[in-house]
């Protein structure tokens, strides 16, 4: 089966800087690829393994500046064989609608696939709507949540981990499927995976159209700080276990 | 303006229903399946009947034939990931995105996380606004109405997805939302059976227990629902107790917005210590029987 | 001069960081100082992303590798890790048995290692009376009539020697006495009648442990022989020169953890009215700490590049372990300075770190023993 994985590239919020005044200052933040869209590629990898003569695609769509030779080799390293990447500054800050129709783009140069997967959801939005968005671009069935795959005969039976209940579907491929980041742990790479993945073809290009956001950013800001009383003590201290149970007697 | 109402669980559709009534003159509630619609929340209730074997995902299409029909301005989601397909059909068809999980509105610019809550992003809907809002939001608001409940014939989707089985799962029957008190331990419980000593403390307090994500992903120490921060709870309890947690920002979204806030952390350098009302610097091991004992 | 790394470079540095985050936390590690061992689960893990295979010949299933790339795995593993795990002297004896080991003992090495994650022998050289002194090296092997030998001797901290299968003995030909320079290599397993141990406690490294290894008429025959007859303590120099660059790949990386977290604490610690990082006697500890931990470095990587290109490292490998092995230790001394009290009890990692750093300086030939063999060849260097 060809498994496509969609996966978002990000700033590493580590690096995040915040500004005198409270703006966000990514210049200093490394591009990496999304946390828990690991978690989806090594799904897409295992599902790959569990079912011979598969194949795993990954796709992006960002800025520019995602075309970046260790992003690519990095993600390659991570179980898939072939990437296909539009990246170009038409494509950075997309909402999920704009994300599904470049990804949509995207995904035609693929050819023929069986799955689609996708991540969670990114570390910047967080919105968990491109997998939705994208299926419905795409027409094809989408449940999310998922926690198990296995593929039947054109069709994956999906064990999806929702609020109240685990729900076990069918759903007809092709389909997209967004996992949880329980379904699989990442690999780390070896160095054997690092060098193969310089060989695997990189399929880059610039964006086709311009995408426009149905959504306007008004602004972006780090939250204040909540003003706290900052009362901090150190437990050897005598006395301190019982100031600081009468603290929370006192604001029960 | 007319507000539509998407919410497959009791609470979410009482609260939501008495937001949507802050944005509109016209609320109308769809309820899916068998839930149990609160008296008096909306003008209308469309009741969509899910077929057996379907998922209520696929109600999508009968949704978005409502919407046709409705024209409303403005869609309160519940964030169920049910629900999450369901917005995210409905905007695909509308040609928008639905912003999520929002935590405040100003009109009509909603707030939501960034990077897990090291922005906030202040966001406008171009077109028809969709929102998915979590529960505490609108817990000031009244709901109100006359729950005029019509009955919406289900529209197959072109693809249907086949459910097999729903087993339900089982809850700790804790309702962190409704607890006064929330401790939340963290990595600094170095085994599940130190949990008990949280446990204790919670006994002691009439707590609820919750924790960070470490404790419930990866290892299954407590269940995935009581975890707090982005992508789970986000809590305002009266009394807020962080025990072995360092204070990422991705965990004190979920809890900041407690009345008071109490950390214990064998670290003075945690960075929970620069965000909490009161700070005990030890292990734990050794704080937490100290403070049950002296509580 | 090409200081850069190559992206396959820092992709393998990244995967060692996400190795070391997932599996080395703090409570793993005090588990690990505390029952001198490490979990199954990252030797395993340690395996499956083919660090461990890093440097043995691809024919064997391994993973060609420059020193370089070796070095800055190994320096990365314990400056991310920041604790003295074993991972890094598990590919010692790999590399040993690669280096001399017959086709079958290598492909067993490696089988036994890909089977449980860890190394399949331990090296037994050093003896009571004789560490750097190699020549008053008593155990002997002695041809016995119906064409065995019989082994006898006593050896002393031999890492794992209590925990893995074999161990590789050197052992003289024949004759114990101090001319005699001729040495074999012997593969024994440890359940062989004569061979018995006994643990040795040290006060740093806890989570490698060693122990006394007791050789009373064991019986081995030719097949035990690892290379040729007698020239097994030159076979076993012959890989110190590098194994010595990676111990100090192992210091530099634990001393650059210290560095850091004393760095970190003295810019939070308030003293006098300001930070102590504000204070020059502080300021002159993380200047020199820095300047150790660079020069430490860089001749770490002058090293494992001259290697790389066929250069003999006699004297450099011996120069870089006398330098970096004291000059890193003392970084962590100087951590433990900037720490004040708090640097001297189990609350941080400095403490930990700083018993660690002192016993590379006595792993792998001592911190004397080095100046021995470096003033040698400074001396013939500049000979007329």
């Amino acid at each position: 089966m060809k498994i496509v994985v969609s996966f978002k590239v990000v700033p590493d919020d580590q690096d995040i800087q915040v500004s005198g005044d409270g703006s966000l200052d990514f210049s200093k933040a490394h591009k990496i690829v999304s946390t828990y869209d690991l978690n989806a590629v090594e799904a897409a990898a295992q599902l790959a393994a569990a079912n011979e003569g598969s194949s795993v695609v990954g796709v992006t769509v960002g800025d520019a500046k995602i075309d970046d030779s260790k992003l690519k080799k990095g993600i390659l390293a991570r179980g898939m064989d072939e990437l296909f990447m539009t990246a170009d500054d038409a494509c950075a800050d997309m909402d999920a609608h704009a994300t599904a129709a470049a990804l949509s783009e995207l995904i035609a140069k693929v050819g023929d696939y069986d799955l689609i997967l996708c991540g969670d959801g990114s570390a910047d939005n967080y919105a968990q709507q491109v997998d939705v968005q994208l299926a419905a671009k795409l027409g094809l069935p989408v449940v999310n949540g998922a926690t198990k795959i296995e593929a039947g005969d054109g069709f994956v039976t999906v064990e999806r981990t929702l609020e109240d209940v685990v729900e076990t579907v069918e759903v007809p491929l092709p389909a997209v499927v967004s996992v949880t980041p329980d379904i699989a742990l990442p690999r780390i790479p070896g160095m054997k995976d690092i060098l193969a993945a310089g060989k695997k073809p990189m399929n880059v290009a610039g964006a086709e159209g311009a995408y426009a956001s149905a959504v306007e950013v008004v602004d972006c800001k780090a939250p204040e700080q909540a003003d706290r009383k900052l009362e901090i003590i150190d437990a050897s201290e005598d006395g301190a276990i019982e100031k600081f149970a009468a603290a929370i007697k006192a604001a029960l | 303006m007319k507000a539509f109402v998407l919410a497959e669980r009791t609470d979410a559709i009482a609260e939501l229903c008495a937001g949507a009534r802050t944005m509109a003159d016209e609320v109308v509630l769809v309820a899916f399946a068998d839930v149990q619609v609160p008296e008096a929340v909306a003008d209308k209730v469309l009741h969509i009947a899910v077929p057996e074997g379907s998922v209520i995902d696929d109600a999508a299409d009968t949704v978005i034939a409502a919407f046709d029909a409705e024209k409303p301005e403005v869609v309160l989601v519940e964030p169920t990931k049910h629900m999450k397909v369901v917005a995210g059909k409905l905007a695909a068809h509308a040609g928008a995105s639905a912003i999520t999980d929002v935590i405040a509105f100003e009109g009509d610019v909603a707030t939501n996380m960034y990077f897990g809550g090291v922005g906030q992003k202040k966001q406008k809907a171009a077109g028809v606004a969709i929102y998915t809002v979590g529960a505490g939001v609108f817990a000031d608001a009244q709901a109100a109405g006359a729950n005029a409940v019509e009955e919406l014939a289900w529209v197959a989707p072109a693809k249907a997805v086949k459910l097999v089985s729903s087993k339900a799962i089982e809850k700790s029957g804790v309702d962190l939302f409704k607890a006064d008190v929330v401790v939340g331990a963290g990595r600094g419980f170095g085994a599940k059976e130190d949990l008990k000593m949280a446990e204790d403390l919670c006994e002691k307090l009439g707590a609820g227990l919750g924790c960070s994500r470490p404790l419930t992903e990866g290892v299954d120490w407590l269940p995935t629902e009581v975890y707090i921060g982005v992508s789970g709870l986000m809590l305002a309890p009266k009394v807020y107790i962080a025990a072995g947690i360092s204070g990422q920002m991705q965990h004190m979204v979920g809890c900041n917005r407690a009345t008071t806030l109490f950390a214990i952390n064998k670290d003075k350098n945690a960075p929970v210590f620069k965000q909490c009302d009161y700070g005990l610097v030890g292990d734990i091991n050794t704080v937490l029987p100290a403070l049950i004992a002296a509580l | 001069m090409d200081f850069a790394l190559t992206d396959e470079q820092e992709l393998l540095l990244e995967s060692v960081r996400e190795f070391c985050d997932r599996y080395f936390t703090e409570d793993v590690i005090k588990n690990m100082y505390e029952t001198h061992s490490m979990p199954q689960e990252i030797a395993e893990a340690y395996r499956d992303a083919g660090f461990g295979l890093m440097g043995i010949p691809e024919e064997f299933g391994g993973i060609p590798t420059d020193k370089v790339t070796l070095g800055l795995m190994i320096e990365e593993l314990y400056r991310r890790s920041g604790c003295m795990h074993i991972l890094y002297q598990n590919s010692l004896s790999m590399f040993d048995i690669m280096e001399f080991g017959t086709d079958q003992q290598k492909r067993d090495a490696v089988d036994h290692y890909m089977e449980t994650g860890w190394p399949i022998a331990s090296l037994s050289i050093s003896e009571p009376g004789a560490g750097s002194d190699n020549r008053s090296m008593t155990c002997v092997a002695k041809k016995q009539a119906d064409g065995t030998y019989r082994l006898s001797g006593q050896k002393t901290w031999v890492t794992m020697g209590e925990v893995l299968p074999y161990t590789i003995v050197v052992a003289k030909d024949e004759d114990p006495s101090r001319e005699n320079g001729a040495m074999s290599l012997w593969y024994i397993k440890m359940d062989t009648p004569g061979v018995s141990t006994a643990p040795l406690h040290k006060i740093g490294q806890q989570c490698i442990p060693f122990c006394e290894v007791y050789l009373d008429d064991v019986v081995v025959t030719e097949a035990d022989r690892m290379g040729k007859p007698g020239e097994g303590f030159m076979m076993l120099m012959k890989n110190f020169e590098v194994e010595r660059a990676f111990i100090v790949a192992e210091q530099v990386g634990l001393a650059q953890a210290a560095l850091e977290d004393a760095a970190k604490y003295a810019n939070q610690r308030i003293a006098f009215g300001k930070p102590i990082s504000k204070l020059p006697s502080i300021q002159e500890k993380l200047a020199d700490m820095e300047i150790a931990v660079q020069n430490t470095r860089n001749m770490l990587y002058r090293t494992l590049w001259k290697l790389d290109n066929g250069e003999s490292v006699q004297l450099d490998s011996a120069m870089l372990k006398r330098y970096g092995c004291s000059e890193c230790f003392k970084v962590a001394d100087q951590a433990l300075a900037i720490y004040g009290g708090l640097g001297y009890t189990t609350e941080v990692r400095v403490g930990r770190i700083w018993a660690d750093l002192r016993g590379n300086m006595f792993g792998g030939g001592t911190h004397e023993v080095m100046a021995y063999i470096a003033g040698r060849q400074v001396a013939k260097k500049y000979a007329d």
